[in-house]
């Protein structure tokens, strides 16, 4: 055991030094890695933001229910106490005044609206009912339009379903390229390390000679591919640290041009540990992957 | 310790480097190996360290059936094996103490120990003051002093030198055979090819003569 530890703390020094020893390489092999990383992650992060983008607004589908301009009291007070109903999670009355007054606000319909004599909009319950799925939302509507005294009852959730599908179809594009990218992660790697494998020749002979296993030559190997993932996840968090800097100020201005005080999210701490540990897995392989091959060219193992 | 029963080797390509060899070496025996370039001397050698496997035979080393062993058991026999080569086999890329303590790297012994047992082989093989320096600085004499030490630095029972003294001139080679017979008086086994007669006269010690594969026996 103790061995076995000894042999990982060498291996590792060993491959840190050899990092090391060669910047440039070590420099570029990173970037090669970050840049191809940096693609589905940052993809992944602005689908991320899209889709808090579309929380911010009502994706909770509302029901708008209108009143017939002729509704009894009575049978007001019967559509209110239907709205105290469990499946209904928050009901709230919209007067016509409101809905005037919301309309007036509105900059190019105040002309309008000033011409107004008599208010010509109906009263409206806003509702959100508890269901989710497309068809029981439907149902829950076509219940409240048959109540007497509602004129129509308008499901507002279509927009919301688009959005909804629009982004799931670019979670499945994420989840794409980050696998194409991850087979170039493993090439990246393994390239790099047979170089490495082919440049200590040498070492590997004479090591053999000596009595070393091959679990012992390949070590170190395996130690620099996982660095070199790794140092890759990190030089893909700099190219999106540097996005993210640069698209801050014109994001918060369109955000502000549209009301609303959005702003990007950075990666969540999961998510960062999550993707620097698949990289560095993933330059593990390909450097497992690289090492078995190209040993076996280096020398017969004998 | 090393047992050769009818031992064949031949190459791809029928080169056959051994044949039909009989031998027995004991333990703590200084055996010489000699006989003209491609006689065999060195895939006598080659088969002991398992470089090479026998075509057809039995060999055996420190009981190990060489013929069977496993790929796995390979570098487990050889930690018991000191190899001293012609050309050296340093490496360039670390200085004198770093190539001497590799063997012990690899064999997962405690760095500061290590270090100090290399040291320790150093200086007997006269480079202690030289401790840092490259290899490549190092005479030919001085690099095969340092194959040496780090043939020596795991203690193994048995040291198989080729030809340790093949490019090195009188004085240098009169070294490198006095430390053998140090190693040698302490209870090393050693197999030693070489065609340096004036080694062998000062030596003393078995003396195994290879023609074209086959082994005769010479008296000293």
């Amino acid at each position: 055991m103790i061995g076995w530890l000894r042999h990982q703390k060498h291996a590792l020094t060993s491959s840190l030094h050899r990092l090391r020893m060669q910047p440039v390489a070590t420099l570029l092999t990173a970037l090669a890695m970050g840049v191809a990383i940096s693609l589905p992650s940052g993809l992944y992060l602005m689908l991320g933001n899209l889709s808090r983008l579309a929380g911010d607004l009502p994706a909770q589908p509302e029901i708008s229910v209108f009143l017939d301009a002729e509704t009894s009291t009575a049978q007001k007070q019967a559509i209110a106490a239907r709205l105290k109903q469990p499946d209904i999670a928050e009901a709230r009355f919209a007067p016509k005044e409101e809905a005037l007054a919301a309309l007036s606000l509105a900059q190019d319909l105040s002309d309008i609206t000033a011409g107004l004599t008599q208010n010509p909009l109906p009263d409206a319950w806003i509702v959100r009912p508890r269901a989710t799925s497309r068809d029981d939302l439907a149902k829950v509507s076509d219940d409240l339009a048959k109540l007497p005294g509602v004129a129509e009852t308008h499901l507002d959730s279509q927009w919301a379903e688009r959005l909804q599908a629009a982004l799931s179809i670019g979670r499945t594009g994420v989840w794409l390229l980050a696998g194409l990218f991850a087979i170039a992660l493993v090439a990246i790697s393994g390239n790099a390390i047979r170089a490495q494998v082919l440049s200590r020749r040498d070492e590997i002979l004479v090591s053999r000679l000596i009595g070393a296993t091959d679990r012992y030559i390949r070590r170190p190997f395996l130690y620099l591919g996982a660095l070199q993932g790794l140092l890759g996840g990190l030089a893909a968090g700099g190219v999106l640290a540097l996005a993210g800097w640069m698209l801050h100020t014109p994001v918060a201005h369109l955000a502000s041009l549209y009301g609303s005080a959005f702003n990007l999210m950075p990666p969540t701490l999961i998510e960062i540990t999550a993707v620097l540990g698949l990289t560095t897995l993933f330059g593990w392989l390909g450097a497992w992957i690289s090492v078995a091959r190209t040993l076996r060219q280096v020398g017969a193992s004998r | 310790m090393i047992n050769f029963s009818q031992v064949t080797k031949r190459y791809p390509g029928g080169h056959e480097a051994l044949s039909g060899v009989n031998l027995t070496i004991e333990k703590g025996e200084l055996v010489f190996l000699t006989g003209h370039s491609g006689a065999g001397k060195s895939t006598l050698l080659k088969l002991i360290a398992a470089i090479e496997r026998p075509t057809s035979g039995v060999l055996t080393v420190s009981g190990q059936n060489i013929n069977r062993l496993s790929q796995r058991a390979v570098p487990y026999l050889r930690r018991n094996i000191g190899l001293v080569f012609q050309d050296h086999k340093l490496l360039f890329d670390r200085n004198l103490i770093e190539n001497v303590v590799l063997p012990l790297d690899i064999a997962g012994f405690d760095r500061r120990e290590s270090l100090k047992r290399a040291r320790a082989v150093i200086d007997k093989v006269g480079l202690l003051n030289r401790e840092k320096a490259n290899p490549i600085s190092l005479s030919g004499g001085e690099q095969q002093r340092l194959c040496i030490a780090r043939a020596l630095v795991g203690r193994p029972a048995l040291l198989l030198a080729d030809e340790p003294t093949g490019n090195l001139d009188t004085g240098y080679a009169a070294d490198i055979m006095a430390m053998f017979r140090d190693f040698h008086q302490v209870g090393t086994t050693l197999v030693i090819a070489t065609h340096d007669d004036r080694a062998i006269a000062a030596l003393g010690g078995r003396i195994l003569h290879l023609d074209h594969g086959k082994v005769g026996e010479m008296s000293a």
